[in-house]
């Protein structure tokens, strides 16, 4: 369980995001959504322990605070909205870091080493002996997950639940893709794990998340279950644009249709 | 490590490294380059100005049988006295500057790093100088507290404070700007430079001549007692360094996935500037300024072995040492019986490999 009790940062002298509560338990997936610039990276951040914060975060009972590196990573992995990588890796190399630090928990002798395992769920099947740079943007960002999978593989570890924090993980994927590393979050959280996703896409949100956070200059404006987030006035005032939300007739999920001005 | 095994057509049991996996392949280099080192050792103890044979003395040293002979006498004190300390010197200063430069560019995530280039040199050249130049007046209480070991000290502090002051400039928020560190790199060095050269105005004559070999870097200088003087340093050093090296690995992703990693980044950081200051520093302080070493040796095996820190290090630390020794013995034969100084056939050599390093990574590099 993750939980941040009134949460403020600032940088320099602004505050980019103040009192904000936030809590994921294992089993969850939950997305923040808000405009740009609303805080969410910022929020992750200081949940990453990268960001310096003024509050109380808990990382399944242990204070963030308090902890060393070595073991924040072993309850969670974070990963970012992108990577520049300085030296020529190949895909096998970088996806191996996953195993730096942490526990990834996997079983000594299993047949197939956990790199291959990792790029096969992501769908790099065959890229192992690729450079890292060579790839397209949407096949790094698919390398930098398996990376981080490793770190964690298993969700659930010596009873303890593990996390993943994920920035924008779908952002410059093709749809299929997309469907691909959601499914795998979506998996992580029923197996025991928990995940945060920062997302854009509504349709996506509303169709993955358990609990959805909103953020809007800097503080919360809403959290609950997608039914009770995703409504049409909510929605068009946080993202400052006319947007009808309707329900699927197939699921009863809801959906979210931007609506140009005229038609509005 | 998992290894994949294939079964030959023969039916025999052949290793594969599965694909994307450099690891064997960096091990077998580095073992070539272990008997690569012992050759080139034995070659430079063999050659030099007098014909002395080192196979001659080595065999009278295991035989004992013609230590009476005055001529093998006189071959064995060259051999021992001579050629031996500054075989010995040259492999710890060729590791000390090749590790340097690969621990220092995987610090700031930037192949171009190296000591020479980004004024740490120049900054323990400073160090040393100072020692030299006011060591019987001013710095009176450094050296009598540290006696010899006041040289490399101070060569030491020098390379450490514009190490520090140098990632301190060129690092902001966990980013390395290539540009600021270059520039603030040749800033640094300038000024060392500038404050060097007003301790040599202030020299004496007998300073100057203990001076001038600091300019352009040699191993000519090689006594036992200079390698008791830093060979404790060095390699105190070197041993450090093969315990960043996942550090530096997960460090090219970037400081904050690293962390998220588990690695202590504040720690790591400390350590290696510690540790590229000492190697440095003790290097400086014995054979003056040799550059490129740093630069030239890492690069290479990046494209020999891959950048992983855990071969890359022991890897640089054996082909610094080779091309160090090669270098010497460049210097000392092409106008010989005069000697060039290192300095020069590192750089003549080292130069032109750093401009096609530039001209290779223009579009990747964001100079």
């Amino acid at each position: 369980m993750i939980e941040a009790r009134d949460i403020s940062v600032s940088i320099g002298r602004r505050r980019i995001i103040g009192g904000v509560d936030f809590d994921v338990r294992p089993g969850e997936l939950v997305a923040m959504l808000g405009p740009n610039g609303s805080g969410k990276t910022t929020f992750l951040k200081a949940l990453s322990g990268e960001l310096a914060y003024t509050g109380r975060i808990t990382l399944n009972g242990y204070d963030l605070s308090a902890m060393k590196s070595w073991q924040a990573a072993s309850h969670r992995a974070v990963l970012p909205q992108s990577t520049a990588l300085s030296f020529p890796f190949t895909v096998r190399e970088i996806v191996k870091l996953g195993l730096t630090g942490g526990r990834s928990g996997a079983v000594a002798g299993e047949t197939e080493p956990l790199p291959e395992r990792a790029l096969a769920r992501v769908d790099l099947e065959g890229f192992a002996g690729r450079f890292y740079q060579e790839l397209s943007g949407g096949e790094q960002q698919r390398v930098q997950l398996a990376r981080v999978l490793c770190q964690v593989w298993e969700p659930v570890l010596d009873a303890v639940p593990r996390f993943l924090f994920l920035d924008e993980p779908v952002s410059s994927l093709d749809i299929k893709h997309q469907l691909i590393i959601m499914n795998i979050a979506r998996d992580f959280a029923a197996r025991g794990g928990g995940v945060v996703a920062i997302l854009h896409d509504l349709n996506l949100t509303a169709m993955f998340a358990d609990r959805i956070f909103v953020m809007h200059n800097g503080r919360l404006a809403a959290s609950g279950s997608p039914d009770q987030v995703l409504r049409d006035d909510l929605m068009s005032e946080v993202f400052e644009c006319n947007l009808k939300v309707g329900v699927l007739p197939t699921k009863g999920a809801p959906f979210v249709l931007p609506q140009s001005a005229g038609l509005g | 490590m998992p290894v994949a095994v294939i079964a030959g057509a023969n039916g025999a049991r052949r290793e594969a490294a599965p694909a994307g996996d450099r690891s064997l392949r960096a091990r077998a280099a580095i073992g070539a380059l272990a008997i690569l080192l012992l050759a080139t050792a034995l070659f430079s103890l063999a050659s030099g100005a007098s014909d002395a044979s080192a196979w001659a003395v080595v065999r009278g040293w295991l035989f004992a049988s013609s230590s009476a002979d005055p001529l093998s006498m006189r071959d064995s004190m060259i051999v021992y006295d001579i050629r031996l300390p500054r075989v010995i010197l040259g492999v710890l200063v060729g590791a000390a500057l090749a590790v340097s430069g690969a621990v220092l560019q995987g610090l700031f995530r930037n192949p171009l790093a190296d000591p020479g280039l980004v004024g740490v040199s120049a900054g323990s050249s400073l160090g040393a100088v100072s020692v030299i130049v006011l060591g019987a007046t001013v710095l009176s209480p450094l050296t009598a507290v540290f006696g010899t070991f006041a040289l490399p000290f101070a060569a030491f502090v020098g390379g450490l404070v514009t190490t520090f002051v140098l990632y301190l400039i060129s690092t902001r928020q966990g980013r390395t700007s290539v540009a600021t560190m270059l520039l603030a790199g040749i800033a640094l060095g300038a000024l060392a430079m500038a404050l060097t050269g007003i301790l040599v105005f202030l020299a004496d004559d007998r300073q100057l001549r203990d001076l001038t070999f600091w300019q352009l870097g040699s191993l000519a200088g090689a006594t036992w007692q200079k390698i008791a003087m830093v060979s404790p340093i060095i390699i105190i050093a070197l041993l450090a360094t093969p315990f960043l090296a996942r550090g530096l690995n997960a460090l090219a992703l970037g400081e904050a996935a690293a962390s998220h990693l588990g690695i202590p980044i504040q720690r790591l950081k400390y350590v290696a500037i510690v540790a590229v200051s000492a190697a440095v520093g003790s290097s400086v302080a014995v054979s003056g300024g040799i550059g490129f070493v740093g630069i030239v040796v890492p690069h290479l095996l990046r494209l020999l072995i891959g950048p992983d820190n855990r071969y890359l290090l022991p890897a640089s630390a054996l082909l610094g040492a080779c091309m160090l020794l090669l270098a010497d013995a460049v210097s000392r034969t092409i106008v010989a019986p005069a000697e060039l100084p290192i300095g020069i056939v590192t750089a003549i050599v080292g130069a032109p490999f750093f401009l096609w390093i530039l001209l290779r990574r223009r579009g990747v590099l964001d100079l």
